[in-house]
């Protein structure tokens, strides 16, 4: 296995067993979106079968995306707490890979938000919820994952300058969930808010997804929407690279990254 | 048994490391709307070379710039100013090189996984270092037998008690069988006895050709493991020597030690005042207080002695020979001019 994927994986594995030691996640992952279920189900309850499926696959990514943003962003944070970050810091891997292999990590967790919304929606809440193609359901979910993953990259790198990076995170959060077309269709938003839309992973993810969840035979819209999505989570990655780049070589300078 | 290579085939450079003139000065902000610029200075200009297997000591108070010197030579800050090699290779430039060749071991319970085994610990930090996957597990088993963890090893860390942690910190630190060392306060906070099996950990890994960089509080850790020691100052190096040649800077006096009890910070600040009293430390915290004074004058001081402490108890008084924390006492209240303590 080539060494970058090896530290991503072993990254991976690392925060996968913190998940596991620490059950504290049921709450975030099963307990907010069993409430969140039921308020928007609640809220919708007249509105068509199909409205059902939308309102409860927006709330599983914003489930996703609010588990990668808290916990990606936090990644840095995360290693301060446990004392760890200058034995990290000081390994040659590359810091990047480090933080991505979280950040994969985060987002499947994040996965099991949508997972237990689905769950509740169709067991308790009865709302038909037949996904067509299983198959490109799947993979676009998986996809979408990699790719909200990504993004999460972008603010951890932020993290590594300061730690009121936070701020950052938490003042985004609500914002993409409304601009990604998670809580209704961006069609629905002022023109002007498209282009932040557009250069969003996740807007087309969830696009991809409801398509795949809608239609057995998909249209090339769908594979459009998979192909812009992996070209802007490249260029996330690319620009995280960059940005970790300048910030490790700028904490260095600074001291901002480890205490001397 | 433990299979390290040896280290002796490195010959890369004529020396482990070489630091010259480093200097690090940190610019912070205070402030939202009237911003308030202002420098710390760490490390202001330190210099000085550690040979190949050589165990080296780096002595100083807190705030001293003993841990910004680590963290410079390991790569993770750069220099502000001056320049350091590192096994041959430049800290600022030659970033991957230097930190493939050597292990950190931090003191303290902090800096482990806490929630997982040490074997998650120990294979985290294999991967990282890019230790080959055929080796890997082999590595882990024998360093942490080496260091007496095996049959606790898929015990989670939490559940160690101090002197376990340390010994993991140490086994982490050579899990990519580091060339060079860099130990910050490895017995910080350990009692006796472990902080003993820590230092006969370390003089075995020197015996295996290891080099190390050592930081410590402690002067009679120093005094015994140390081969040469440099005591840093308000980030500048004051004095660097063999220990039995720092004591020579204190062969000119003697210390003055008391037990007593009801001995007031006020009476110690009367001592300082003292002609030829040249540095005092007082350990005033427990009922058996122990205060000791440098002075050229010996015996002829103690009548000054009972004069201050006439509303103290004493219960013992010694003139003793001064040892090297009675050279590092005086050497870092400045007493010593510095020029003259290189």
């Amino acid at each position: 296995m080539p060494q970058t994927l090896r530290v991503i994986y072993s990254a991976f594995r690392l925060s996968m067993l913190h998940w596991i030691a620490d059950p504290q996640w049921v709450i975030p992952n099963v307990i907010a979106p069993f409430v969140f279920t039921f308020v928007a189900l609640t809220l919708f309850k007249e509105a068509s079968a199909s409205f059902g499926l939308y309102a409860v696959l927006g709330g599983g990514m914003m489930g996703m995306w609010g588990n990668t943003l808290y916990s990606s962003g936090f990644a840095i944070e995360f290693e301060k707490w446990q004392g760890t970050l200058e034995e990290v810091v000081a390994a040659p891997s590359n810091l990047l890979h480090v933080i991505a292999g979280r950040s994969v990590s985060n987002a499947l967790f994040g996965l099991t938000n949508m997972v237990a919304i689905l769950l509740i929606a169709s067991l308790v809440f009865r709302v038909p919820l037949g996904i067509a193609n299983p198959i490109l359901f799947a993979l676009s979910m998986v996809l979408t994952l990699l790719s909200v993953s990504a993004l999460g990259l972008i603010f951890a790198s932020s993290f590594v300058l300061t730690r009121s990076a936070n701020v950052l995170t938490n003042g985004l959060e609500f914002p993409i969930y409304v601009v990604s077309g998670s809580m209704f269709p961006i069609a629905l938003l002022p023109l002007w808010t498209h282009p932040a839309s557009y250069i969003l992973g996740p807007t087309w993810g969830i696009e991809a997804i409801r398509t795949a969840a809608g239609q057995a035979n998909v249209s090339l819209t769908f594979w459009m929407d998979v192909g812009v999505m992996l070209l802007i989570t490249l260029a996330y990655v690319a620009i995280a690279a960059f940005l970790f780049k300048k910030v490790e070589t700028k904490s260095r300078r600074d001291g901002t990254l480890v205490e001397a | 048994m433990l299979e390290l290579s040896s280290q002796r085939e490195q010959a890369s450079s004529e020396k482990a490391i070489v630091a010259e003139h480093l200097c690090k000065v940190f610019n912070t902000t205070k402030g939202f709307l009237r911003r308030k610029k202002t420098q710390v200075v760490a490390v202001k200009d330190v210099s000085f070379e550690v040979d190949y297997g050589e165990l080296f000591g780096l002595v100083g108070p807190n705030g001293a710039g003993k841990t910004t010197t680590i963290k410079l030579l390991t790569t993770m800050l750069i220099p502000t100013s001056g320049k350091a090699t590192v096994l041959g290779y430049n800290v600022e430039k030659d970033v991957t090189k230097v930190r493939e060749r050597i292990g950190i071991v931090l003191g303290g319970e902090r800096g482990l996984y806490t929630r997982v085994t040490a074997i998650d610990n120990m294979r985290y930090f294999a991967d990282l270092y890019g230790v080959p996957v055929s080796i890997r597990d082999k590595r882990i088993k024998e360093l942490l037998q080496f260091m007496g963890l095996w049959d606790r090893a898929k015990d989670r860390v939490e559940t160690y008690s101090k002197g376990m942690k340390q010994r993991l910190h140490v086994a982490r630190g050579l899990i990519n069988d580091p060339k060079l060392i860099f130990m910050d306060e490895p017995t910080i906070g350990l009692d006796p006895e472990i902080a003993k099996e820590t230092r006969n950990m370390i003089r075995e890994l020197v015996e295996k050709g290891k080099t190390i960089l050592l930081t410590t509080h402690y002067m009679f850790e120093a005094d015994e493991l140390c081969k040469r020691v440099g005591v840093i100052r308000n980030g500048d190096i004051v004095a660097l020597d063999t220990p039995s040649g720092l004591k020579k800077y204190v062969m000119d006096t003697s210390v003055v030690e008391i037990e007593g009890f009801g001995i007031t910070e006020k009476e110690v600040a009367r001592f300082k005042e003292v002609h030829e009293v040249l540095a005092v430390s007082a350990d005033l915290s427990e009922n058996k207080q122990v205060l000791k004074i440098q002075t050229p004058k010996g015996s002829e001081i103690i009548s000054e002695v009972q004069e201050i402490l006439k509303n103290s108890r004493i219960y013992d008084l010694k003139i003793k020979e001064p040892t090297l924390e009675d050279a590092y006492l005086r050497l870092v209240e400045g007493s010593v001019k510095e020029g003259s303590a290189r």
